[in-house]
């Protein structure tokens, strides 16, 4: 994919939405773009050194104890909760299809939250609204 | 080759083949080498007019970042000391094994370029394998089950083409104005026409350290900008970043000697009379930076020159544009289209601490090359490797004397494995070196693999990952052992109470 | 009645969503909290508006009301609209002053200036969110 092409798929993600060009530039040179192909774990419940994704293309399933608990796609960001805690997932997370994300390495999560306060209050905002509808099913 | 009539024959005349291999850089060769002692029958073409791949032009600077250290221990033909030669291809045979050593000249455990291509040829000639060279895979096409490879020389027919086409094709950034009058790190010149000149260089990876680290005494300055700070390997634990031959210029840049290391993002070139004006603008103030040189050079990367593999439906991704793989290296959108030799970098694996494997790098590849014949032997030819039975006792020592002293363990930390399953017959057998990330995504018996980690911490440990009724629920790490030897009676017991439900 | 820093300290430090705080970034915090007084009944948050902040009851009483009946009862040290310092969303339920009443107000606004300044902060908001769904989504599956 051209530089171009990468940086307007970054800007384009609503967590990135108040960087600046070359904040995305550096962002686009911190974060890993990995392939996983149909079928794979992207997220393995259970397994220590678990990192930060968030998917440029296709769809994941979000399974606990086998069961199918949720889907995400494009925009969608997943793995920072068990970073924040410090423990591993409690969910696999399986590409359904061919997937293409973004990748942030576990020990790296907290620096790149702290370099660019912006993304970490669209991540709290993010959080937030999940919690929110967790407590609305409880 | 010279034919019984005494006249040279070329080999692979174009035509339909079981298998075909493009390429003739280590991973080529090594695919080729599993092919022939598998059976199967295949060509191998290659646009180059002799072996070598990358090795017959690179590295710049002359000296491999891998070595070989010829005292390191074990016999050279044993399978111990793969571990401590990072640049001989690996073979079944004991006299084709290790063929690095024998041939460097000893004044550094670092191969010169010409020894590295050398040992290539020599592995060629020992093993006896067949390459036709000159032959330039051209284009790719499709005619029902099979994919036609178009040549000068005419037409490859294949189910199974394995494309090793390595990954030196340049990648300049499209989006920048003027970026014409930077030259690409390929095109380098010698060190000593840069005496004097005023130097920029795009990037602060490794090749972007290699250069400023090779014309250390001739350019002054020498800017290294890009987006993000450079890291250092040894800091990632890991063959990523900065090597650490390379580090002279950060050290220069440290005590101020004339090497500047900028956190910017390229905007535009202009060049003018005096010279070149990068118009940068910092990454931390978001402040605008101009600095005035002489040349600029882009060390941003590489691509993969895939032709015309992503019209016939091969998905790729990233900058590089590497093909979407299984963890066998085929191709995740078009079945039959393998991979091989540095690709191979594209499969992530576990990437447990954002740590990649080495599979960038000869000694990884070349154990991948080993995964993938094999998924092809078993899935169009049905050949598959006999299972060794294991009896019970031998279990423990087994898995830790492989994670002792495995090659494919310690080149491939986290991303290889070795395995051991119960069969329905109640014997526990040999899997031999998997895939990690194929093991603990599959179904599959009751067994257990154990593989080597490192942390982010850089503690080095033995992990190992139990399947319970068709699932790996959790990683255990074993403890760490300060020479990575761990037949002890602690790691026995640790592993021993891991395993004694499955295997004991 | 001006509180002291301190006395705001002491009241935002109640709130777990602040919980993993050091002092100095309670401080930071309380620099832009304003204070508000309300008659007996007054409103102080309808249902269905949009939030926008936080509010600490610091004397008198806060009465919480949804569909008609009463939910709760807040007194002094006690907190609501928690959540709606990070994500303005609207409100659950209505809030009224049981007698005249002093209340903290925190703006998500003021919160998110404060946040680009000390982003520490928010990595410990957002670690406790994180407990507080992995707890919840835990409670789901039991």
């Amino acid at each position: 994919m051209s530089d171009a092409a990468v940086l307007d798929a970054l800007a384009g993600l609503a967590l990135f939405s108040d960087l600046e060009r070359p904040q995305l530039q550096a962002v686009a040179h911190t974060l890993a773009e990995e392939a996983i192909p149909a079928g794979q774990r992207v997220l393995r419940q259970g397994f220590s050194g678990s990192g930060f994704f968030i998917i440029l293309e296709g769809e994941v399933a979000v399974h606990v104890d086998g069961h199918e608990v949720a889907t995400l796609g494009k925009g969608d960001f997943f793995g920072e909760i068990s970073l924040l805690l410090g423990e591993p997932p409690v969910a696999d997370v399986l590409a359904t299809t061919e997937v293409r994300a973004l990748h942030l390495a576990g020990p790296d999560l907290k620096a790149f939250l702290l370099a660019y306060p912006a993304v970490m209050f669209r991540m709290l905002q993010a959080v937030s609204r999940r919690l929110d509808r967790a407590n609305r099913r409880s | 080759m010279i034919g019984p009539s005494g006249v040279a024959s070329v080999p692979f005349p174009p035509g339909e083949y079981d298998v075909v291999v493009v390429g003739s850089g280590p991973g080529a060769l090594q695919a080729a080498y599993y092919l022939s002692r598998l059976g199967i029958d295949h060509a191998v073409i290659s646009a180059d007019p002799a072996p070598g791949g990358m090795f017959r032009q690179f590295p710049f600077f002359q000296r491999l970042l891998s070595w070989t250290k010829p005292h390191a221990g074990p016999p050279h033909d044993s399978r111990e000391y793969e571990r401590y030669d990072f640049n001989s291809l690996v073979a079944f045979e004991v006299e084709n094994r290790a063929i690095m050593p024998a041939l460097m000249d000893g004044s550094s455990e670092f191969p010169s370029r010409a020894e590295m291509e050398a040992g290539l040829v020599e592995f060629v000639r020992r093993t006896g394998l067949r390459i036709r060279f000159d032959t330039h895979w051209e284009g790719t096409t499709r005619q029902g089950d099979r994919f036609v490879l178009h040549t000068p020389a005419g037409e490859y027919r294949t189910r199974v083409p394995i494309f090793s086409v390595g990954a030196a094709q340049p990648l300049l950034p499209d989006d920048i104005p003027g970026i014409e009058h930077a030259s690409h790190y390929v095109d380098t010149r010698d060190a000593a026409s840069y005496a004097g000149t005023r130097l920029f260089i795009m990037g602060k990876a490794n090749s972007a350290f290699e250069l400023a680290s090779g014309l250390l005494q001739w350019a002054s300055p020498i800017i290294l900008a890009s987006p993000r700070p450079a890291q250092l390997s040894v800091n990632l634990h890991s063959l990523g970043g900065v090597r650490a031959r390379y580090v002279q210029p950060w050290e220069d840049a440290a005590l101020g000697g004339g090497v500047f290391i900028l956190d910017a993002a390229v905007e535009r070139l202009e060049r003018h009379a005096g010279g070149i004006a990068v118009h940068t603008r910092r990454t931390d103030t978001l402040d605008p930076f101009v600095a005035e040189v002489d040349e600029v050079i882009a060390a941003t990367g590489f691509t993969a020159p895939l032709l015309d593999l992503p019209a016939l439906g091969v998905t790729t991704f990233g900058r590089s544009g590497f093909p979407s793989m299984t963890n066998s290296y085929e191709s995740a959108s078009v079945p039959g289209i393998f991979f091989a030799g540095t690709i191979t970098q594209g499969v992530a694996g576990l990437k447990k601490y954002g740590i990649p494997a080495n599979s960038g790098a000869v000694h990884g590849y070349r154990y991948n090359g080993r995964i993938a014949v094999d998924e092809i032997a078993a899935r169009y030819f049905g050949i598959v490797r006999a299972r060794r039975e294991v009896a019970p006792e031998d279990v423990i020592e087994r898995l830790l004397t492989s994670a002792s002293t495995a090659p494919e363990l310690w080149h491939q930390k986290s991303y290889l494995a070795y395995a051991l399953s119960r069969d329905p017959d109640g014997a526990i057998r040999e899997d031999g070196i998997v895939s990690l990330a194929a093991y603990v995504d599959s179904d599959g018996p009751d067994g257990v693999a154990i593989t080597v980690e490192t942390d982010d911490q850089g503690h080095i440990r033995p992990a190992v990952y139990v399947r319970r009724r068709g699932r790996v629920d959790a990683d255990a790490l074993l403890d760490e052992s300060p020479l990575t030897e761990y037949r002890t009676p602690q790691h026995r017991a640790q592993l021993g109470a891991l395993v004694a439900d499955v295997l004991g | 009645m001006a509180l002291s820093t301190g006395d705001k300290r002491a009241l935002l430090e109640r709130v777990p969503l602040f919980g993993g705080c050091s002092s100095d970034m309670l401080d930071t915090l309380a620099a832009v909290t304003s204070e508000s007084d309300f008659a007996g009944d007054a409103p102080i948050v309808q249902q269905g508006q949009i939030g926008n902040g936080l509010y600490l009851v610091v004397s008198g009483g806060v009465r919480i009301v949804a569909g008609g009946s009463e939910l709760a009862r807040f007194g002094p040290g006690d907190f609501f609209g928690e959540l709606s310092v990070i994500d303005q969303r609207p409100r659950v339920a209505s809030a009224f002053a049981v007698g005249p009443t002093v209340c903290l107000a925190l703006a998500s606004w003021d919160l998110l200036a404060v946040l680009e300044k000390e982003p520490g902060i928010a990595v410990n908001m957002l670690k406790e969110l994180a407990r507080r769904l992995r707890d919840t989504d835990a409670q789901l599956r039991s």
